[in-house]
């Protein structure tokens, strides 16, 4: 447990200051065919401190936790913020605030599991594998456990202690076809620490038998062809579609940066059936895979509706640009590390769900693809995206055909989202990946299926 | 330091381990940044990170911290050992082997904050002055202070100091409602004696930004030739070193498995892997598995020289152990200019970022491409928009057909322009349903 109560170092602030100790802890066992090819733990953690003065931040931070260095960490970013306010005059502006107080604690209430267990786990799946798809040329099981630790203090007023963890398995199967290997990972779990999420193996193998089925297929597949098609993006896709593409312009920093989403403000950017959200910490009643209670400037986290019915309604915030873009505080700002400072950041975003069935969505189309799962993204200040396609298929006539290779899809996602004309009406939470933009971060990331036109890259 | 790795060590021993390695960074940071074209932050960080593993019965466990209290080195102690007790027994597990004790040192001992401050606020006033359009998004200058100590139970005993600086600038370009892609250049230096404007590509690439708020698509569908500039270059040659390293070759799913000492590109192509180079700044001088790093040559004249194996992937498969842990590259530069690689290609792009899903373990890739050019009858016509190229890594390499004299150095590596023929590029089908006005950057 960290240090909980930072009350008594206000007496140390002299500006707007936020004080944070954080400790991040980390699990990662990787099996590959068998044998144990890393087995480590990691605990870093440490106090930060960041001051505002006229205009400009300072930030310091150390991984020491006495008093003595708590104080000067907090003197050391207001020396710093000073040296660049003595630098440049700026209009002085009050950052707004939305205090809160709370603390959330998600450690598993279940007996703990040894790393031994854990590797016993691991075990029986890998050897499930084994004796099951024995046409696989390599199989690699890994379990990443990451746990975030952090207590919060502002000169404005807000607390708030957390404990959020995560806790993925990553499976991967290879096998080989006409000399030429086929690939194809996939991640169970998510929020929660590993008893939370992984009690028994068996649970697991019905997901495998799946995961062994698609990878068997796709390496008996077709190459997609190039071009413009009609395509039904799984959650998984909608899902990333809905972080990289659009949660990414709209964040306010990439706004200011000069992003596309700056001049779409109410104005209509995609089908009326697309609303999406960044969700703080709950939807339909349930957690999501991120839950953010307080954000690390101390902002109670609220929903931002980004896209409402297809049009633009807001931009994600912290303080700083709540205030540039007279918008009310989202509670977006995250930090990674203890060494980090907040940056706008998605929570858990998503495109809610329409009124359409997955199966009359295939049947709609004569000649499209429905893809499934996706390796990587990326997106740009112009909306336009790309995404990295590992698992689909062909859709003939309103069937599924054959699986198609690996290829890429992008598009401009202000355009893309016009095209859509049917949404399904379930839900579908993924929390595998890390979001990258100068510090990564874990994110939830949901969505229907969505039918829309997409360009792929084929052969 | 070297007290603090002594008691790990020991402490280790004394709780049974038979195999010990432990190593400890120290980094102190001043980091200066630019939001949205305003000097905005100023970051002061430090921060340890002690590692400790521990072999014992072929069995290894290790944990990373960064409290260096006794009480919290002891508790890590205990915590390698149960890890190291839970795990399976696996002869490739194993440290390296003893050498002599070195020191080694790079780049200068402090910052200087007052040149830092001005060199930042020199590059942010150039690019209002000469790019006005163009909006800085974030830039990110630092300093960094590493110091590293590496010991293990053979007696080997390293400590080597890196200190650099680092600048990292993004950016975009919006004229009216037009937007360009974001770009990026990345410079590793150890003074401050020229602006960085003059560094890298900076220059080249915010000009590049200014005049790509109109972009066109490509006329048609082609194979041909694709122009990778050096800022895109370590796209590919990471694409490629990655099927080098312990996974791929432990998997057995590397596309290179079986090709060491055999021609996997034109014979143009040397790449070098080069940690203590003095054309390079980003050196480092022992590996993560604690060898003292040699500079390699990885792709000789075509020919795959070394794979990227560590201790334990060599012992897993058998082959050699290679002498660093890869990056640092250097490309051999070509003999024709990149104006005379431009002249003669008659259809083709410049491909100054990519925007590509992971390759395929067959080395097949898609991606988009980011900030390009079309070039035509030997002539650059006009930055291209929603285009996406094609192809296959392995057979790409084989594909070169010019590499250019001139190259442009980061600091952390050394790439020329270079030509590759049969590769797929491909815009956005006319004939599929969507509206054909997307000829410009989309706004």
């Amino acid at each position: 447990m960290i240090l909980k109560d930072l009350k008594q170092y206000s007496k140390y602030f002299t500006e707007y200051t936020e004080l944070r100790v954080q400790e991040n802890r980390n699990i990662r066992i990787t099996m590959v065919n068998g044998d144990i090819m890393s087995n480590s733990r990691t605990a870093v953690g440490g106090i930060s401190a960041r001051v505002y003065k006229d205009g400009f931040w300072g930030f310091a931070s150390n991984p020491e936790l006495d008093e003595e260095t708590i104080k000067q960490v907090i003197e050391s970013a207001t020396k710093n913020a000073i040296f660049l306010s003595s630098k440049e005059k700026r209009k002085k502006t009050e950052l707004p605030n939305r205090i809160a107080n709370s603390e959330n604690d998600f450690t598993t209430t279940k007996p703990k599991k040894s790393q031994k267990e854990m590797i016993e786990f691991m075990q029986k799946i890998d050897e499930y594998i084994k004796e099951k798809f024995t046409k696989l040329t390599s199989r690699t099981v890994v379990v990443a456990c990451l746990d975030m630790e952090k207590s919060l203090l502002t000169s404005d007023g807000s607390t708030s202690y957390s404990m959020i963890p995560r806790t993925i398995s990553y499976v991967t199967m290879t096998v080989e076809k006409d000399g030429q290997p086929y690939e194809l990972y996939e991640v169970y779990g998510g929020f929660g620490q590993f008893e939370d999420n992984f009690e028994d193996p068996k649970e697991l193998f019905p997901k495998l038998d799946e995961q062994y089925e698609h990878l068997i297929k796709k390496s008996e597949g077709v190459y997609a062809e190039t071009g413009v098609h009609d395509c039904i993006l799984d959650a998984d896709l909608a899902g990333i579609l809905a972080h990289e593409a659009i949660g990414h312009t709209t964040e306010a920093d990439i706004v200011k940066g000069g992003s596309v989403a700056g001049d779409f403000l109410n104005q209509k950017v995609a089908s009326e059936m697309v609303t999406l959200v960044d969700f703080a910490n709950h939807y339909d009643g349930k957690l999501c895979p991120v839950p953010l209670f307080i954000d690390d400037e101390g902002t109670k986290g609220e929903d931002a509706v980004i896209i409402e019915n297809g049009v633009l309604k807001k931009y994600m915030n912290n303080k700083e640009y709540a205030d540039h873009f007279n918008m009310e505080l989202t509670g977006n700002a995250r930090a990674y590390g203890f060494y980090d400072e907040p940056l706008v950041r998605m929570r858990n975003t998503a495109i809610l769900p329409g009124k359409s069935k997955l199966e009359d969505m295939i049947a709609s189309i004569e000649n499209g693809y429905y893809l499934m799962k996706s390796s990587n993204g990326q997106a740009d200040s112009t909306s336009e995206f790309m995404f990295g396609i590992v698992q689909g298929y062909e859709i003939k006539n309103g069937k599924l055909g054959k699986a198609i290779k690996d290829t890429t899809i992008n598009g401009v996602a202000f355009d893309v989202l016009k095209t859509v004309t049917m949404v399904s009406d379930d839900m579908v939470w993924g929390c595998g990946g890390m979001c990258g933009k100068k510090q990564l971060i874990p994110v939830g990331m949901g969505g229907p299926a969505v039918k829309c036109k997409i360009n792929i890259g084929g052969k | 330091m070297e007290n603090i790795l002594k008691y790990a060590q020991e402490s280790l021993l004394k709780a049974g381990a038979e195999k010990v390695q432990c190593s400890l960074q120290e980094n102190e940071k001043d980091e200066l940044n630019v939001a949205a074209g305003e000097v905005k932050l100023f970051r002061t960080t430090f921060d340890n990170n002690l590692t400790l593993t521990g072999i014992l019965k072929n069995k290894k466990g290790s944990t990373t911290i960064n409290s260096l209290d006794k009480k919290s080195i002891d508790v890590a102690v205990k915590q390698v050992i149960e890890l190291a007790e839970s795990s399976q027994p696996d002869k490739a597990n194993d440290i390296s082997e003893k050498q002599p004790v070195k020191e080694f040192s790079s780049g200068p001992e402090n910052p200087d904050l007052d040149k830092m401050y001005f060199r930042m606020t020199e590059f942010v006033e150039y690019t209002k002055e000469t790019y006005p359009d163009t909006i800085l998004e974030e830039v990110i200058f630092d300093f960094t202070k590493r110091s590293s100590c590496f010991i293990n139970s053979n007696g080997v005993d390293f400590t080597s100091k890196n200190n650099l600086y680092t600048f990292v600038a993004m950016f975009t370009t919006k004229k009216g409602k037009k937007t360009s892609s974001f770009n990026y250049a990345v410079s590793l230096t150890k003074d401050l004696d020229k602006p960085f404007k003059d560094l890298a590509s900076f220059d080249r690439l915010m000009k590049q930004s200014s005049e790509q708020t109109e972009t066109h698509p490509i006329p048609e569908k082609f194979v041909g030739n694709v122009i990778v500039t050096p800022d895109c270059m370590d796209d590919i040659i990471g694409s490629i070193t990655g099927y080098l390293y312990d996974y791929p070759l432990i998997t057995k799913t590397s596309v290179y498995k079986d090709k060491l000492d055999e021609v996997i590109a034109d014979s143009r192509l040397t790449l070098h892997s080069k940690p203590l180079s003095e054309e390079l700044v980003s050196n480092y001088f022992v590996t993560s598995d604690g060898y003292e790093t040699q500079n390699s040559t990885i792709i000789d004249k075509g020919v795959l020289k070394t794979f990227l194996l560590g201790l334990y992937g060599s012992k897993k498969t058998g082959l050699p152990k290679a002498v660093n842990q890869g990056g640092c590259y250097i490309i051999e530069p070509g003999d024709v200019s990149y104006d005379e690689i431009i002249k003669s290609t008659e259809k083709g792009i410049l491909l100054c970022r990519f925007s590509g899903g992971n390759p395929s373990d067959n080395g097949d890739f898609s991606g988009v491409a980011k900030n390009s050019y079309y070039i035509e009858n030997g002539e650059i016509k006009y930055p291209i928009s929603e285009t996406m190229v094609s192809g296959n890594l392995v057979e790409m390499l084989k594909n070169i057909t010019q590499i250019s004299s001139e190259r442009v150095n980061s600091g952390y590596h050394l790439y020329p322009w270079i030509k590759f023929d049969g590769l797929t590029v491909s815009g956005k089908g006319e004939d599929a349903g969507l509206k054909t006005s997307l000829s410009v950057s989309p706004v």
